[in-house]
């Protein structure tokens, strides 16, 4: 009898285990400068917990939400294979112009190396070129030499063998100004071509 | 002579702005190790580094593989081995940096770095795991599906 009774006991707990079914992780991280957003983990019943801290973590399952703390070690224990697949960030490059026209400063001709070196350490690498102009011209003229200026920086890229479709190359006109300024006013800072390297 | 060359450059520079924002592309594949697959519509493709993603694409992976790609707002997603991942819905504007984001993720590990889609508010990008859906806002966060140990 007693040990009907136990196997009953265990029968009904696998039962319960079972019921619960395994759950579902999330882990909040930091970002590489130690800042920290947010994620609201709903479960299907309608609860919520908020995760704000960096570590924070929910475990959810079928009608259940708990909220925890994880430990850095375990994170990089149980996700390592997804942590190590992550793209690397993206990386940003301004290249300064002479006035009117495309031929970069003297001073943007080592960024340039420094491009092209970047792209060539990525793989499958994306690169959008944004060509903008200081405020000397007409509206309409700076809109063509920004992308003038955009297409010359990809036209240098595709030069160096990146395919033409890994390349996006468009104008801005004036309306990005890192300084802005009056109309018809000289801007060196403003006459640039901005790429990411994604 | 020269004014019919300005007006055809005209027309050429409206045609590569319109194709310029028609693509169908919402990001690419940058890593990828052992066996990747894209599932498209009823199409299931060998996938390789560079790949474009589009939205309702599912990505499975097999044991010991793992894929990671960037979408076009900078949002950073990896998947570890034995996942199946599929991009919902998938919609970003490059000025107003206006967008949604659905993602669900069916089993195995998924690794977010959020971009400029959740940078507003918490209910522009969400991700469904089997038991609940998170609300994402300017983030990293790591997701394991139960079951799969």
């Amino acid at each position: 009898m007693k040990t009907l009774r136990s196997v009953f006991t265990v029968l009904i707990l696998f039962l319960v285990a079972a019921c619960a079914g395994p759950k579902d992780v999330i882990v909040l991280l930091a970002d590489e400068n130690g800042k920290v957003g947010e994620v609201t983990v709903q479960s299907t019943d309608g609860s919520k917990v908020v995760l704000n801290k960096a570590l924070a973590s929910a475990e959810v399952g079928a009608g259940d939400l708990t909220k925890g703390q994880m430990v850095q070690d375990r994170v990089d224990v149980v996700f390592k294979d997804v942590l190590s697949a992550l793209p690397q960030n993206p990386v940003s490059f301004i290249l300064y112009f002479r006035t009117g026209g495309t031929v970069l400063t003297e001073a943007s001709k080592p960024v340039l190396k420094k491009l092209f070196d970047a792209v060539a350490n990525r793989q499958a690498a994306e690169i959008q070129v944004t060509g903008h102009t200081d405020r000397v011209g007409s509206a309409g003229n700076n809109d063509k030499l920004a992308l003038k200026r955009a297409q010359a920086v990809a036209q240098m890229l595709i030069d160096r063998g990146i395919k033409t479709k890994r390349v996006r190359a468009v104008g801005r006109g004036e309306r990005a100004p890192l300084v802005p300024t009056k109309d018809g006013k000289r801007e060196p800072k403003n006459r640039r071509v901005e790429v990411i390297v994604r | 002579m020269l004014r019919i060359l300005t007006v055809f450059s005209a027309i050429a520079a409206v045609f590569v702005i319109c194709t310029s924002q028609g693509f169908a592309d919402i990001g690419q594949i940058k890593t990828l190790k052992g066996d990747v697959k894209i599932v498209r519509s009823d199409k299931t493709l060998s996938a390789k580094a560079g790949d474009i993603l589009e939205q309702k694409d599912s990505l499975v992976t097999g044991a010991n593989s793992s894929v990671g790609m960037t979408f076009i707002d900078g949002t950073r997603f990896s998947a570890g081995p034995n996942s199946t991942l599929e991009l919902s819905r998938f919609r970003f504007n490059p000025t107003t940096h206006d967008g949604e984001f659905q993602t669900s993720v069916k089993r195995g590990t998924l690794a977010i770095i959020s971009g400029q889609i959740a940078k507003r508010s918490s209910e522009a990008m969400k991700v469904r795991t089997p038991a609940s859906i998170l609300g994402v806002r300017g983030t990293r966060f790591l997701v394991k599906v139960g079951g799969e140990e």
